[in-house]
């Protein structure tokens, strides 16, 4: 089994009207043995800018520390908040620097990028493990649950949703998908970014 | 290797009797009614061989297989299938019932335990009883009979969406109602082609074409059936249960 | 894109390069243990002697099919003048790819098949779905018996009701048909040529356009693909019978070939 697997997890992200939305799973586990129904795999990198970080649980928290400290350099250095599109650059360098020996994740990045106009446009990105960047203008999968969440997200979503509407479209989304996948599941998290705030919500999922 | 040696490595040397096909099937149960569906290109690694090979052959009036994996296994399993199928007609002077012809595919599966036919069936069609039903086998023969399936290429994009829409998983009825247990065809239908659009959209080995068979149960009214567009009756008799394809497009990249 | 037909019928490897010229025999992980006719009976072989692609498609009159006339003996280029289609009864032709001894053992079946149905003298004689039929259920036979015949063959021709027919079979007992089709090298070559020539126009191509057609196709294949010849034949069916035409020398021109850039040393 490859190591992209060894923990399990998966993560999506959905563009809507005037939002963006990522959600994950909460599990982690050691190959078939389920560890923990609570691991976060979505961290927050500024006010309206979320990673998601599926793979090998390790590197999530290396990944993240990495991004912490690059992030905190880049507001010293520019005295401004990055934005998500900079900050998915950002990722796919650090990822890049190891391209031959990666880290073993594949992140998502989710946010409200801010316009030369002043207003706030939806912002979804993801990259593989050695950092190939992928814009979709309508949804991004990663994870061991990939395969599945394509499936759904591409049956379910639709352009322009409403946050409500687009909270909903996530959330059949994942947890149709994490169902029919061994590796991640085990309850569900949500966070739906618009500019001026993050709702984020827990889901009860299927336990097993 | 690329300086051009090439002897050191173990040598393994063994030809190989399977490939993979590609394409998708699918089957879904309604109260009286089963559709079974699957796409109709054929290919081999990144070659489409043919846009139109059919995965979905009518074995009676009331029963439709489809057969996904090697297409080869595939068309020779149809083929020794419909044969016994013809065999117990003349000896019993009727159809075998679909139930029955389940439980032929899985023993006639299992004889091949040894040098499998690389092949999933879904079989399709009415019960004795007059409900819909979809019995789905792996490729040793195990089976079971279930209200909806996914097989092949897609499986794993088509199956989830089908949890979610067929059975309702992870969404709650509204306030004092359930979900009904079958939906009607009309619905059916408009799910199998949102699965085969979606399965096209993001995988490489869907697409070209679409046949949906449609079994009705006896004294069902064909009601919608005959003014759809590219529906066509092949029924041999029309006192019994009857079967309908409709083909539609896919997208060809 | 691994065309070549040592590797027919194995697992697909990614691992090697499919575009890299090794020597035909000794591609990596096909090699031999030893040599081929040293083990006694194989049941398991490799193509000896090969044919390359065998391409066809569907016209106005139709069936059109061609086939160049080497076969080759690894990288050798060693018989020059082997005939690769062949003629079944009045209405259907036999191209094929892959070992050549295994595709003359097929001609003899062909033949013996047709002068015993010829013999029982009932009326009935054998069409390209028969034939192909037939050809598919030897070849999977063969290959349930894990003794496959190395080949992929094309069977075009007319039906008794007068219908076009042309499909394929392969040493895995594989079929499918289409208006075009090609086997090896052809079917990453040329298919996108002739599906973009004929798809849509099967019952506008005069003879002499898909002649010209397939000339092109054949053409180009010469330039790419390092076993095949300039020389070729064409058959054609139609309802006035089987047509095989004596060999066609190929026009060639390289000139184009000292523009081509990005190879190698040469990337400007």
């Amino acid at each position: 089994m490859s190591i992209m697997q060894y923990n399990g997890g998966s993560v999506i992200a959905m563009v809507g009207k005037d939002c963006v939305a990522i959600a994950s799973d909460l599990r982690l586990g050691v190959q078939s043995l389920s560890i923990s129904a609570n691991y976060q795999k979505i961290f927050p990198i500024t006010d309206r800018i979320y990673v998601g970080l599926p793979g090998l649980g390790t590197d999530v928290t290396t990944l993240h520390e990495q991004f912490r400290y690059r992030v905190n350099m880049y507001t010293i250095k520019e005295e401004r908040e990055i934005e998500p599109q900079t900050f998915a650059q950002l990722v796919s360098s650090t990822l890049y620097e190891r391209r031959f020996g990666p880290y073993f994740i594949e992140p998502v990045v989710a946010g409200m990028q801010k316009l030369p106009t002043g207003g706030f446009a939806p912002f979804i990105a993801a990259t593989d493990l050695i950092g190939c960047l992928n814009f979709a203008k309508d949804f991004v999968v990663a994870g061991t649950a990939s395969e599945k969440l394509f499936g759904v997200a591409e049956g379910l979503w639709e352009p322009d949703l409403e946050a409500e509407d687009l909270f909903e479209t996530i959330s059949q989304t994942l947890l149709n998908a994490v169902d029919r996948d061994a590796f991640s599941g085990w309850g569900a998290v949500v966070h739906v970014i618009t500019k001026d705030k993050v709702v984020t919500r827990t889901l009860k999922g299927r336990m097993d | 290797m690329p300086d051009g040696s090439f002897a050191q490595q173990p040598q393994q040397r063994q030809f190989n009797p399977y490939t993979e096909n590609g394409g998708t099937i699918l089957a879904i149960a309604g109260a009286d009614f089963t559709v079974i569906a699957g796409d109709t290109r054929q290919s081999e690694g990144y070659s489409i061989q043919t846009r139109y090979a059919p995965k979905v052959f009518r074995l009676t009036d009331r029963a439709v297989l489809a057969v996904n994996g090697f297409a080869a296994d595939g068309n020779m399993f149809v083929k020794k299938v419909k044969q016994r199928l013809e065999w117990y007609r003349h000896a019993h002077a009727k159809d075998m019932p679909l139930r029955a012809i389940a439980r032929l595919i899985q023993t006639m599966l299992y004889a091949q335990r040894f040098f499998p036919y690389y092949v999933y069936n879904i079989l399709g069609g009415i019960e004795e009883d007059g409900s819909g039903a979809v019995y789905s086998f792996d490729p040793v023969g195990s089976y079971e009979r279930e209200a909806c399936r996914a097989a092949g290429a897609a499986q794993a994009l088509v199956q989830p969406f089908l949890d979610n829409q067929i059975y309702f998983k992870n969404q709650m009825a509204a306030a004092g109602q359930s979900h009904p247990l079958h939906l009607p065809l009309s619905d059916v239908l408009a799910i199998v082609i949102d699965s085969f659009t979606s399965a096209t959209e993001r995988h490489i080995e869907v697409g070209d074409g679409l046949e949906m068979y449609v079994v009705l149960a006896k004294g069902r009214s064909s009601q919608g059936l005959d003014g759809l567009r590219g529906a066509q009756e092949i029924s041999t008799t029309n006192d019994g249960d009857r079967v309908f394809v409709i083909r539609r497009e896919l997208k060809k990249d | 894109m691994d065309h070549f037909p040592t590797s027919w019928g194995r697992p697909r490897n990614e691992a090697i390069d499919a575009f890299n010229t090794y020597p035909l025999h000794q591609r990596p992980g096909h090699a031999p243990k030893t040599d081929t006719f040293t083990d006694g009976v194989q049941r398991t072989q490799q193509p000896i002697v090969t044919g390359t692609s065998i391409l066809a498609f569907h016209y106005k009159d139709g069936i059109i099919m061609a086939a160049d006339t080497l076969a080759s003996y690894g990288s050798l280029a060693r018989f020059k003048t082997i005939q690769r289609l062949h003629p079944v009864g009045a209405r259907t032709v036999v191209g094929a790819s892959g070992d050549m001894s295994d595709f003359q053992y097929l001609q003899n079946q062909l033949d013996q098949l047709t002068i015993d149905e010829f013999t029982e003298n009932d009326g009935h004689d054998l069409g390209p779905a028969e034939i192909h039929e037939y050809l598919s259920r030897v070849m999977y036979g063969r290959r349930s018996k894990m003794n496959p015949l190395w080949n992929a063959i094309l069977v075009g021709g007319k039906k008794d009701n007068g219908e076009r027919f042309l499909a394929y079979v392969d040493l895995l007992g594989t079929t499918y048909s289409a208006a075009t089709i090609a086997t090896g090298y052809g079917a990453h070559i040329a298919i996108p040529l002739l599906r973009s020539a004929v798809e849509g126009r099967e019952n506008e191509i005069t003879e002499e356009q898909a002649r010209e057609i397939m000339t092109t196709c054949m053409r180009v294949l010469f330039y790419r693909d390092a076993r095949s010849l300039d020389k070729f034949q064409i058959a054609t069916v139609t309802d006035a019978g089987v047509n095989i035409s004596e060999p066609i020398k190929l026009e060639t021109s390289w000139n184009f070939a000292e523009n081509i850039r990005g190879y190698g040393a040469q990337t400007q």
